[in-house]
């Protein structure tokens, strides 16, 4: 296999972003420059290949979630699997299925050096699950009483105009807006 | 008459430098970079005749050196600043110390050094405080001006970190010390000798004020010479190019290489607003007792961070709801916050032909006035200030990891998490030879977070220091005499797993030997409990902690007599002990700094670094890598199966039939002990409101809701009352 003349070839990408691309290949591309600049481009053709669903991806934000463009419900953070968490702007992780291991016993099976576990009396290990397929798509390991961590904003408007040069459609300056405040003012008149 | 370009003053020259970029955007007001363009392959050949200047400084002098840090280790640096101090190359070491230099020229324009005590031809300056501008004092700079017929053009600038400070723990890394009193020899700027020699008196300083005189005076000498020879070859340069050139070129290389910058953000990121956190503690409580009743108790540091990736391709870094300063040894100042973590951008973006300022031009900081890394007590002391700035090293190499994730280019991905051990030593031998000393050794080969891609490698980087090295075991072993290694090794299962794991920490294991009539050993590091990083990456696990064990009276030396095997580790020593086959009458163990502990002969210490997290969920980790691990020995056959969802035959091999079942229990048991976050925030909410923590806790919210952003972000969370007050624990 050879790098194409853009610089890195998409067979040599599908077998990066699969972990299967050599060492000294993966050195080739960190050494590339210029990068290749439609890297984005082969991206998003090879990620939307290898998920099942046909909602157009904007952006991977993890191994298994994407921010997709949802006919009718704007923008919305997706799992491979299907499963749809809403609003990007709001914090995926008031989405998911939540566990926490609170004692030196249920972080055991994680932490199997007993002497590297945490001090369980000042944090706690949160696991944050996919409705749909149970994967594990993140970790926080947080003082009791810790506000889930927002791990990503993207600025999608910025990015797609004016570094990419390729405007979304739906523009409006509120995508770029954190609204994961919403979701427990919801839950607290639910309650 | 100033003695600067045109007969301005520094002080006007470095407000001009600044002025001009808040004016114009570019640096110096360069909009076209003239000599660039009219001929770069000679630009080229002048910006490498720097680069190669500053690296033979640094590889000559350093032979002066007799401190192992310096020698070995790469604990060092020589660069050249402009008249306004601006670095415009530097040799290969401590990179992050580019980022100081610029605020130490403009403390000195500031304090009018340019009137008294002066500043002419063959003036040397030493300074180390971090008030004007070093990052803590165990890093001592010497810089020297360079003059051309009169007018200052540049500054020859060297430092090192040298092996003690004099401060109340032995070291250059001592994480007790309430205030700057008890920091050890600070120094501000200070003019330390002239005519390109050191006066006599500044010797004596190190002599009375430090542990290891020797050591220290030798890194003086060392850092002298290698700035004089710089400016040697300065003026051969100045000679070659003209002074013109010269003075163009240098701030060219800046604002050509600020355009790089920006140019490498905006083609391999994401903008956007992106969170880190890194948790770590203060442990003083029963330590200091009344001596220091402030500081008689514990904190646990609250290191938030928000990294804007902006528009235009700058950054911004925003600290709002950091810990508060306090009496303690963790605060710091702007340029040691600059310094440090430009050690996480240099790798992910700020790469260049050579490191230069050009990076203080496309990053700005919110850094809370009363915060930790802003104290408004101008005696808050700092001498570890530094190793609690290092998580921030990682917010870089996070949120930058996640930000080239999203656009594709997996492969500049460079995740790594907040985890290094070292240690000071002093003592008295049998014949009364009084000797202080430490080791860095395991902060020198850190190991590799694991990417989207493929596992950590080991013990491989070095976060602090690009150019560093672990060292010679024996050279070390020969200017710490009473510390033998018996075991430096890779330790099994230490590490955050994933899809993809994190590298493996690495630990030694050392036998005190005859230390004579006393030795304490006082160790440093970076978790203290609260692991590597509060968040793993794409469902990886973080990071775990720091180790030192101590094992006192031990029967260590029956053991060696005897020949065989003994321990290598702390995992293998603490299993010794559990299984009797090797004594103690007693062990201490840490997840993080150590006070100064008295040790004996035969004594086992042990200490271990380097667990740094995985990437992805465990349960997808490809069967072929974990045969892997098992073949190499890196993973246990019980981890295998409890974290990865491996059944391991009795070759090696996993049962693929049986691990596929295994999963899908686990999958299953996620699902029936899980719950959906609207319960989790119920429930949780629930605690908040009864305050129901650890005191720690208590205090550390009651400390971040002080901070607008944190206090709008927990109340938010919890739908609490906008005037909600939480009183620290008494």
């Amino acid at each position: 296999m050879h790098s194409s003349d853009n610089g890195f070839s998409k067979e040599h990408f599908r077998l990066l972003i699969d972990g299967k691309l050599p060492w000294e290949e993966v050195k080739k591309a960190i050494r590339l420059s210029p990068k290749d600049a439609d890297r984005f481009k082969k991206y998003l053709e090879i990620l939307q290949e290898k998920v099942p669903w046909e909602d157009p991806i904007l952006l991977r934000i993890s191994d298994h979630l994407y921010i997709v463009a949802k006919p009718g419900k704007g923008r919305i953070v997706k799992c491979d699997c299907g499963q749809e968490f809403g609003d990007y702007r709001i914090n995926w992780k008031l989405g998911c299925r939540v566990y926490v291991r609170r004692t030196d016993e249920e972080i055991a099976e994680v932490i199997t050096i007993p002497e590297a576990r945490h001090n369980m009396d000042l944090v706690e290990m949160r696991e944050f699950y996919c409705p749909g397929c149970y994967a594990l798509l993140g970790v926080e390991v947080v003082p009791p009483g810790y506000p889930p961590i927002f791990e990503m904003l993207p600025d999608l408007d910025t990015f797609y105009r004016e570094w990419l040069g390729n405007p979304l459609p739906d523009e409006d300056p509120a995508w770029f807006q954190d609204r994961t405040l919403e979701r427990p003012a919801e839950w607290i008149k639910e309650a | 008459m100033g003695i600067c370009h045109q007969g301005r003053t520094l002080k006007e020259l470095v407000e001009a430098k600044e002025k001009s970029f808040q004016q114009t955007g570019y640096a110096y007001g360069l909009e076209r970079l003239g000599l660039v363009e009219e001929d770069p392959a000679k630009f080229m050949r002048f910006q490498m005749r720097l680069v190669a200047s500053c690296i033979n400084a640094r590889e000559s002098a350093k032979l002066i050196s007799a401190n192992p840090m310096s020698m070995i280790q790469g604990e060092l640096l020589f660069m050249l600043a402009n008249a306004e101090g601006d670095v415009i190359s530097a040799s290969y070491g401590l990179a992050g110390h580019i980022q100081c230099m610029p605020f130490i020229i403009r403390k000195i324009a500031e304090l009018g050094f340019e009137e008294d005590p002066g500043i002419r031809e063959g003036d040397i300056f030493s300074c180390n405080d971090p008030m004007y501008g070093p990052p803590h004092n165990a890093d001592c700079y010497t810089f020297l001006p360079v003059f051309h017929k009169g007018e200052l053009v540049s500054w020859t600038v060297g430092l090192n970190h040298i092996v003690d400070v004099g401060g109340i723990q032995p070291g250059g890394l001592g994480v007790i010390s309430p205030n700057v009193f008890t920091d050890g020899f600070t120094y501000p700027p200070t003019k330390t000798g002239a005519d390109f020699k050191q006066h006599k008196w500044w010797e004596l300083h190190w002599k009375r004020r430090t542990r290891t005189e020797m050591f220290n005076i030798l890194d003086d000498k060392m850092r002298v010479a290698g700035v004089v020879s710089l400016h040697d070859r300065i003026q051969d340069i100045i000679d070659e190019f003209g002074i013109e050139y010269y003075r163009q070129a240098l701030r060219e290389i800046i604002e050509r290489e600020r355009r790089v910058l920006v140019e490498r953000i905006r083609g391999q990121a994401v903008p956007g607003k992106y969170r880190y956190l890194q948790l770590s503690a203060v442990n003083y409580k029963g330590t200091l007792g009344r001596l220091w009743p402030a500081s008689n108790r514990n904190w646990v540091i609250h290191k938030t961070g928000e990294l804007h990736i902006r528009a235009d391709g700058t950054l911004l870094t925003d600290l709002e709801g950091l810990t508060s300063e306090a009496d303690f040894h963790a605060n710091a100042y702007e340029p040691a916050v600059r310094m440090l973590t430009s050690l996480g951008m240099w790798p992910m973006f700020a790469y260049t032909e050579t490191i230069n300022s050009s990076l203080l031009y496309m990053t700005d900081w919110n850094i809370p006035p009363g915060s930790m890394f802003n104290p408004q007590n101008p005696f808050a002391g700092t001498v570890m200030g530094l190793g609690v700035i290092a998580g921030y090293i990682y917010l870089f190499h996070n949120c930058l990891s996640l930000a080239y994730f999203s656009r594709g280019f997996l492969e500049e991905t460079f995740p790594a998490d907040g985890t290094t051990i070292g240690y000071g030593a002093a003592g008295t031998l049998e014949d009364g030879f009084q000797w202080a000393g430490g080791d860095m050794s395991l902060i020198t080969c850190q190991s590799e977070g694991a990417t989207p891609f493929h596992d950590g490698f080991d013990a491989a980087v070095c976060s602090p220091n690009p150019a560093s090295d672990i060292g010679e075991t024996e050279a070390v072993e020969f200017l710490l005499p009473t510390q033998v290694n018996i075991g430096k090794k890779l330790i099994p299962d230490f590490c955050g797993h994933g899809k993809f794991r994190g590298g493996l920490g690495i630990g030694m294991l050392q036998l005190v030997n005859k230390p004579g009539k006393s030795l304490i050993l006082n160790a440093f590091a970076a978790t203290d409990g609260m692991g590597a990083c509060a968040l793993g990456r794409s469902g990886g696990y973080p990071g775990t902690n720091d180790i030192v064990v101590f094992a006192h009276g031990t029967n260590i030396r029956e053991i060696l007599e005897k020949g065989g095997t003994y321990p290598r580790d702390f995992v293998e020593m603490n299993q010794w002990i559990r299984e009797g086959r090797l004594r103690a009458e007693t062990v201490e163990s840490f997840k993080g700094p150590t006070p100064s502990i008295p040790c004996r002969d035969g004594d086992l210490f042990a200490t271990a670094a380097g667990s740094r997290g995985g990437w992805g969920d465990v349960l997808e980790r490809d069967y072929d890598l974990i045969e892997k691990d098992i073949r190499y020995g890196w993973i246990t056959r019980k981890t295998a199966e409890t974290v990865y969802g491996a059944k391991i035959d009795e070759d090696g091999r996993v049962q693929r039939e049986a691990s596929d079942r295994l999963r899908q229990e686990m999958r299953q048991r996620r699902k029936e002990r899980s719950v959906d976050a609207k319960e989790w925030w119920v429930r949780e909410r629930q605690r908040v409101l009864e305050q129901d923590w650890h005191e720690d806790i208590r205090n550390l919210y009651a400390d971040c809701m002080k901070y607008g952003k944190f206090r709008e972000q927990f109340t938010g969370m919890w739908q609490l009352p906008e005037d909600i007050r939480i009183e620290e624990a008494t």
